[in-house]
């Protein structure tokens, strides 16, 4: 509804609300004192951990300085050494990159293919799919992942053996978690499998809202069904997409349990190290908790760039 | 849904409810150590799956103690495999349990720490001093501070199985030439069987032949270590390790990324002749698959031209934690269950050997076949890994067993490996002291 309102208002008006109220005493705090509860919950929940990463990673700080509370400042050695470090250029960075590309793009596309289908059907097959979809949605990223690990087990994994009677590997020798790409393309999998239901359900949302003589004008007109989508669907659901596309690339950047629990996404395959799980090494495993929070920081900061990169190309500047 | 039968989902699926359950456990139960009078409680952290069914020792210990102390244990048990990072995440919050099971080669990091008691001066007052198993004093011992209890130690051999030998009149091989000879008779009399799979992410059988053929993991050169695994013996070692694999197709590519318990798995769906094997699974793989009772052996793992190759003697101890209120009383628990009664029980029932040495030398007597090679093993040839806290950190970021893998995958030389893997372990080393 909103969305209408806010395309039927068009562009030449400013918005009436904003145009004369007397300034009384309190206009301006007012709106402060409503904030202050939210402010402080995420201050307290969001910016505290937030600059606590930022001082850590300043800091060499390993199981001793843990245990004794000492700390040890070092400047930016910590950043020097991560950026220096011929592995997160040619791994780490790289692996992130490409495979949140990837996922966010295989998430949006099939998410929005399953609400378009979501829109056609009768409520009542409609409620038995989106359950259907829940469930995917709903099962923990941790079981996701041993179900999907099993399934490519080399040898015996169901996945595996379909491929075999294919014959488009031999069951006998293929390792789907030693290669690189094939370790991705099974983490693909299972992170557009999880991610995919919140995407179809949002869009499915946002289809509902546009309305029908819209499109039946379109259809009248002998626009073609790609036609409709991307000239009456799309930007009418541009706010939408904005959001499950940056939410979708937050999650897929941090991807961490689906990597981890892989066989040798836990730091001994060394070739498919994320940021997410690099840090977690070097934080939990090697007790260098300066240089994981150095790379926590340079996630933030990429994720931050990507996702302002992402509204300036959805939004024109004045619909910020 | 037939395929979701596999031992391994429902191990893996149950790993990941218990770690759930373990975390809310702690969540709630992080100051359950506080408290005075008769409501004290000891909070206990072991490893799951040492004892295959620890759960009626526990109750029986529990009994027993608040009997004599009139305080209460809560026990909690920790994924071996997930257990260092929540050691680290529990000294970071401030939640470390009272009384814990810690592996030996995490005692030095945890000591260094700051985190653990020393037990020394308990010990001696005690008496118990001189009657400690040597390898898991020298795991436990930083300085002049011993900052773990012996608890239990165990060792890897070779379990394998006696029928196949039988049908093809096969010996236990003695030397590493007998080996390969064996594996190509299995794998060409048998070729439904993995003569011997090779993991990849399994560090500890890739010490025995690296240190078989002359090689050191590591040593030490004043105050700092240097890396061997670069050594030409180790290489060779490594090399031959390696080549089971490689060149003489004993395992198969998928074990590249398997982990020791995934090698179990194999050996217990009847798919492995031999496999490197604790000496804590025998039990394990015969309640896992019964059909195999009385069709398993083992054999210590043999030197190059003869006797035993040298195996890495692992093991646990009781650590007491800095945070625990109550020290005294979590020393009489750590007493009570690594002597005596409750020491025997447990190595008994776990199939570990005990960490006295009167009891060991009582279980190295045992004529069970499944016992007596690892005992042997243990008693002739049981070595401990590099003691300093940079070998933890080693560890920590699997520099050996991305090493192996790398070499099983094809990916890299064991030159190219072992310089790689030698640089990260020097590099961390030097930063490490």
């Amino acid at each position: 509804m909103t969305l209408a309102e806010r395309t039927e208002t068009g562009r030449g008006a400013a918005p009436p609300a904003a145009r004369q109220r007397p300034r009384r005493r309190g206009a301006v705090t007012r709106p402060w004192l409503l904030l202050a509860p939210a402010l402080l919950v995420m201050g307290g929940l969001l910016l505290y951990p937030l600059l606590r990463v930022l001082v850590l990673s300043l800091q060499d700080f390993g199981l001793r300085e843990l245990v004794s509370g000492r700390t040890n400042r070092v400047g930016l050695d910590n950043y020097v050494e991560l950026l220096t470090s011929p592995e997160l250029w040619t791994t780490v960075l790289p692996n992130t990159v490409v495979f949140a590309a990837v996922a966010v793009a295989l998430t949006v596309v099939f998410g929005t293919l399953v609400a378009l289908l979501l829109a056609r059907l009768s409520p009542v097959v409609r409620g038995v799919v989106t359950t259907a979809i829940m469930v995917a949605w709903a099962m923990p990223a941790v079981t996701g992942t041993y179900v999907w690990v099993f399934a490519f087990t080399p040898g015996d994994g169901v996945v595996v053996q379909a491929l075999d009677a294919l014959g488009l590997v031999d069951a006998a020798t293929a390792n789907p978690f030693a290669g690189r790409l094939s370790f991705y393309g099974v983490a693909a999998l299972n992170v557009v499998h999880h991610g995919f239901p919140f995407v179809a359900l949002t869009v499915l949302a946002g289809l509902l809202t546009i309305p029908r003589e819209l499109t039946e004008a379109a259809i009248v007109d002998g626009a073609s069904a790609w036609r409709r989508f991307w000239s009456v669907t799309f930007p009418m659901l541009r706010p939408v997409f904005a959001v499950v596309t940056v939410l979708s690339t937050i999650w897929d950047f941090k991807v961490f349990t689906q990597i981890y629990l892989m066989p040798g996404g836990d730091g001994v395959n060394r070739n498919v190290l994320t940021l997410g799980t690099w840090s977690y090494v070097e934080s939990f495993a090697q007790n260098r908790f300066g240089l994981g929070a150095a790379i926590a920081v340079l996630l933030t900061a990429l994720l931050l760039v990507v996702t302002v990169v992402y509204l300036r190309l959805l939004f024109r500047e004045d619909e910020l | 849904m037939w395929w979701l039968r596999g031992s391994r989902t429902a191990r893996r699926s149950a790993v990941a409810l218990l770690a759930a359950a373990a975390l809310a456990l702690t969540g709630c139960g992080g100051d359950a150590g506080s408290g005075g009078g008769d409501d004290r409680t000891l909070t206990v952290w072991i490893m799951e799956g040492t004892n295959p069914d620890a759960e009626p020792f526990f109750s029986e210990l529990s009994a027993a103690f608040t009997e004599r102390t009139g305080a209460t244990l809560d026990v909690q048990f920790v994924q071996w495999a997930s257990a260092h990072d929540r050691f680290i995440t529990a000294i970071a919050g401030g939640t470390t349990p009272d009384v814990a099971e810690v592996g030996t080669t995490w005692v030095a990091e945890f000591a260094d720490a700051g985190a653990l008691v020393d037990l020394e001066p308990r010990v001696q007052e005690a008496g118990l001093a001189d009657g400690l198993v040597d390898g898991l004093v020298e795991a436990g011992t930083i300085g002049d501070g011993l900052y773990g209890m012996p608890w239990y130690a165990g060792v890897r051999s070779i379990v394998y199985r006696t029928d196949v030998f039988a049908e093809l009149g096969l010996q236990p091989p003695t030397t590493w030439d007998e080996l390969v000879a064996v594996g190509q008779r299995i794998k060409q009399a048998r070729p439904d069987l993995l003569p011997l799979p090779i993991a990849g992410d399994n560090e500890f059988i890739v010490y025995p032949f690296l240190w078989g053929a002359g090689g050191e993991v590591a040593t030490r050169n004043g105050d700092t270590w240097v890396s061997g695994v670069d050594s030409p013996q180790a290489r060779e070692g490594i090399q031959f390790y390696a080549d089971l694999a490689l060149v003489h197709g004993f395992s198969t590519p998928a074990a590249a990324t398997w982990r020791e318990t995934d090698v179990r798995d194999a050996f217990t769906k009847g798919q492995a002749a031999m496999i490197f094997s604790g000496s804590w699974t025998p039990k394990a793989i015969l309640e896992a698959a019964p059909d195999l009772e009385g069709k398993i052996g083992a054999f210590p793992i043999p030197g190059r031209d003869g006797g035993l190759a040298p195996s890495v003697l692992g093991g646990s101890l009781l650590s007491i934690f800095e945070t625990s209120d109550d020290q005294d009383l979590a020393w009489q628990l750590v007493e009570m269950m690594s002597t005596g009664e409750f020491a025997a029980k447990w190595a008994q029932e776990s199939s570990y050997f005990p960490g006295t040495t009167a009891l060991l030398a009582e279980a190295a007597q045992s004529s069970d076949p499944l016992v007596a090679p690892f005992a042997r093993q243990m008693a002739e040839s049981g070595r401990s890994v590099p003691v300093t806290p940079a070998f933890g950190q080693i560890q920590g970021k699997k520099t050996i067993a991305a090493m192996m893998r790398s070499i099983l995958t094809g990916e890299a030389t064991v030159e190219e490996a072992t310089a790689t893997a030698a640089a990260e372990m020097n590099q961390i080393f030097a930063s490490g002291a």
